[in-house]
């Protein structure tokens, strides 16, 4: 109790005031109590106290009130999260890979230098065992090839760069094995004999545009998948067909419309072409909108996966991802121009939750505040504060690449920092590319390096 | 029980010892004695392509350590098929697991697989598939007792239906049923419902019965938007069915109404009803009056999406124009 009356005392005296919008329960709520609304209700209780800063000494607060990012913390919790994990993690075995990306995407994103720390090296080492010679990367060493995995594994050794983590990857058994995943119907399964979702298609994108990877079928698999014979052939029409009746996305045809797979859609879309053009060919942008935009919670502020469902701070980054690519598809109807607004959300909301929210104070960032934090929530939510802190924007003009190339629109975004947010210097951590979620400057140089590479 | 080292059964094996990467590779798990071992064996009979009996209980114990390990599942599915083992019996270690291990999802597509697998050498019409999709409506009831949106379980039940053709299978609409009489905020229920009713191939548009089916479906979720209508999911669902039908948004104007009004502004009593009273007026064009609507979500009933319903204003300007 003396504890609790202490830190009270302290931020009372603080002299921010708090904005009623991010403190108040929403205006409209039904009396009807259900399973799903107590859980809201008590989450919201829950978060209370964060956003109202009460939990908080004056010292943790920055100049315009809320928690300072503790980002000496995170990064130390981020360097723990690489370092040999303890026995009870092996339900991790087959997820290392993304252990290892979630870090180092971290790791970026609080602006450590990557190779000045030895993670090049050690980046290096790990997925080189994860490889499979007939093509892709799996959990681990004698695992599988996975979509997921090969996703994580090199967005690492992309975020690393250099020579030798580039030709870690064998890129012509990678293409001959993304040709096995590629499904008649357009998708791809993510791994050999499992299920077809659309983070499968949006892995596979991935590797094909930052790897520069062939996008011709291999001469093998033209008559199962058919069509006009090409990676990509079929895979837009199939990601129309995940968005539901109520206008978000779901994994695959007819499931219930969800953030994650919201942003692995839009992603995918975004590498096939510009967002203006292929965001609108392929789907319902009003409709889009429209659960997009529900998706923001109140009061917590920060964004829930599915209508009805929780907050959780690793939305900061599958909704706020979404956000800055469909901002950039709006582009051709006035949006960023004639338009007066300069956000179709509310980018304050999301810092709020996250910097109040979602920080464990040991370090780490978290689901919300009664969780443990993880490697999977602290990279998620340090790229919603990049998506919250940034305008992203498509420009077809671009000096530092060849942008004739196929699959070349993913290279021409760039991103400018917005102010007026209460947020510090300190605060604010790097801009990632939108669709990679790596550097800018680190997918640029992996695509130039590949596009002069001669063969494979 | 012994390690696989000292079992005379696994003595011709030469364990594969894991190449974690490197001398300080990334997030490296510090395995116990027991998993590395199995792990050690799986990659030596995986190498050699082994499927037997002893290759089942290897990935049996593994699973048990580590349900999350993809590969394992896939091989213990191709194992099963290899050896012709009765399918059926699958289920006698995987229904408890499944309710033990909520969370994890490579299950349900090992699920799929056996049971694809077993209705692949049935006959379409023996009561052996009748039985064995009750079956499964059972456990699928039971699992979602204990996590209700589950996403996996509700994508499995999914592929059930199409599989099956259960469009018409009243357990189907009961179940949705019941998940919605006991919340019904329950997206993934809702999602189902719409799946069941207009998801099949060929569902009615325009025609008679394709009417009757829209309105039994509007009447339902308008039940449901009567005792909560500060709920999206049946407002939401209700604008999926008209949009299936191609018809205009106006055909519910009245319920809307009910809701939202701009002659009452001060009693607006679900945020969902005035955004689609707003697109009605649009629809209309009394755009306005839409305007109106939109300045009263961003204002005062829906501030934290001020910015959205202020774009959807300065979009009747275009709109107009």
């Amino acid at each position: 109790m003396v504890d609790r009356f202490w830190v009270r005392q302290e931020s009372l005296s603080a002299p921010f005031t708090l904005p009623a919008l991010y403190t108040s329960l929403p205006p409209l709520r039904d009396s009807l109590v259900t399973e799903s609304s107590r859980l809201l209700d008590q989450t919201a209780a829950e978060c209370m106290p964060y956003l109202t800063l009460t939990k908080f000494k004056t010292r943790d607060l920055n100049s315009h009130g809320l928690q300072k990012l503790r980002r000496a913390r995170h990064i130390e919790f981020a360097n723990d999260s690489l370092e040999e994990l303890p026995g009870y993690m092996v339900v991790l075995d087959a997820s290392r890979p993304w252990m290892g990306y979630w870090g180092i995407a971290a790791l970026s994103m609080l602006r450590v230098d990557l190779v000045e720390e030895g993670y090049r090296e050690r980046t290096v080492d790990t997925f080189r065992a994860c490889q499979n010679e007939s093509g892709g990367f799996g959990g681990g060493h004698g695992q599988y090839s996975h979509l997921a995995c090969s996703y994580a594994a090199v967005l690492s050794l992309v975020a690393v760069g250099g020579e030798a983590a580039y030709e870690t990857i064998d890129r012509r058994a990678m293409w001959r094995w993304l040709g096995r995943m590629k499904q008649p119907d357009g998708g791809f399964t993510v791994c050999e004999g499992a299920e077809e979702d659309v983070r499968g298609a949006f892995c596979a994108m991935v590797l094909c545009s930052l790897l520069n990877l062939p996008l011709e079928l291999p001469p093998e698999e033209m008559d199962r998948v058919g069509g006009d014979g090409t990676l990509l052939s079929g895979l837009g029409e199939w990601i129309s067909r995940c968005q539901t009746f109520e206008g978000g996305l779901s994994d695959a045809p007819n499931h219930e419309a969800h953030g994650a797979y919201a942003f692995c859609a839009l992603g995918c879309l975004c590498i096939l072409g510009p967002p203006h053009e292929t965001i609108p060919r392929y789907l319902n942008v009003d409709n889009l909108l429209s659960w997009l935009s529900h998706r923001q919670a109140v009061p917590e502020g920060g964004f829930a996966g599915r209508t009805n469902k929780l907050v959780d701070g690793c939305y900061s980054h599958w909704d706020g991802g979404c956000w800055a690519l469909v901002e950039a598809a709006l582009a051709s109807r006035g949006f960023g121009g004639s338009s007066s607004l300069d956000s179709l959300w509310d980018r304050e909301g999301l810092l709020r939750y996250i910097l109040c929210c979602a920080q464990n104070e040991w370090g780490g960032l978290r689901d919300k505040p009664s969780k443990n934090p993880d490697g999977y929530h602290t990279c998620y939510n340090l790229a919603g504060l990049s998506w919250a802190q940034n305008y992203h924007v498509w420009n077809a003009e671009k000096e530092d690449i060849d942008m004739t190339a196929p699959l070349s629109a993913p290279f021409s975004w760039s991103t400018t920092e917005k102010p007026d947010l209460p947020c510090d210097e300190e605060d604010r951590v790097a801009p990632m590319h939108p669709i990679y979620v790596i550097p800018h400057e680190k997918a640029t140089e992996a695509r130039n390096y590949f596009l002069n590479r001669v063969g494979f | 029980m012994p390690g696989y080292g000292e079992d005379p059964e696994w003595s011709d094996i030469v364990p594969l010892p894991q190449d974690d990467g490197g001398p300080n590779p990334l997030a490296a798990i510090a395995y116990s004695d027991e998993y590395s071992e199995a792990m050690s064996y799986l990659r030596a009979v995986m190498a050699k392509n082994e499927f037997s009996e002893r290759v089942l209980r290897l990935t049996e114990d593994i699973i048990d350590m580590n349900p999350a390990h993809y590969t394992v599942w896939l091989y213990r599915a191709k194992a099963l098929f290899t050896l012709h083992k009765d399918l059926r019996k699958e289920f006698d270690w995987l229904n408890p697991f499944a309710l033990r291990h909520l969370k994890n999802y490579q299950i349900w597509h090992h699920r799929h697989t056996i049971i694809e697998a077993l209705a692949s050498d049935l006959d379409e019409k023996s009561p052996k598939i009748d039985n064995m999709i009750r079956e499964e409506q059972d456990f699928l009831d039971r699992m979602f007792t204990k996590d209700a949106k589950n996403y996996h379980v509700w994508s499995y039940r999914q592929w059930l239906v199409e599989r099956f053709n259960l469009w018409d299978c009243e357990e189907e609409r009961e179940a949705v049923d019941d998940l919605l009489r006991k919340d019904v905020r329950n997206n993934s229920a809702w999602n189902h419902r719409y799946y069941v009713v207009f998801g099949r191939p060929n569902a009615p548009k325009n025609t008679t019965e394709g009417h009757v089916l829209m309105q039994r479906e509007i009447n339902y979720a308008e039940a449901a938007i009567r005792i909560a209508p500060q709920n999206q999911s049946p407002w939401n669902y209700i604008r999926g069915i008209l949009s299936h039908f191609q018809q205009p948004l106006s055909n519910i104007k009245s319920l809307a109404s009910e809701f939202a009004s701009l002659e009452k502004p001060d009693e607006v009593k679900s945020s969902h009803a005035l955004d689609l009273l707003a697109e009605i007026y649009k629809e209309e064009r009394q755009l306005d009056c839409a305007g109106k609507a939109w300045d009263l979500l961003a204002q005062k009933y829906d501030p934290i999406r001020s910015r959205y319903w202020m774009w959807k204003k300065e979009q009747l300007g275009t709109a107009a124009a």
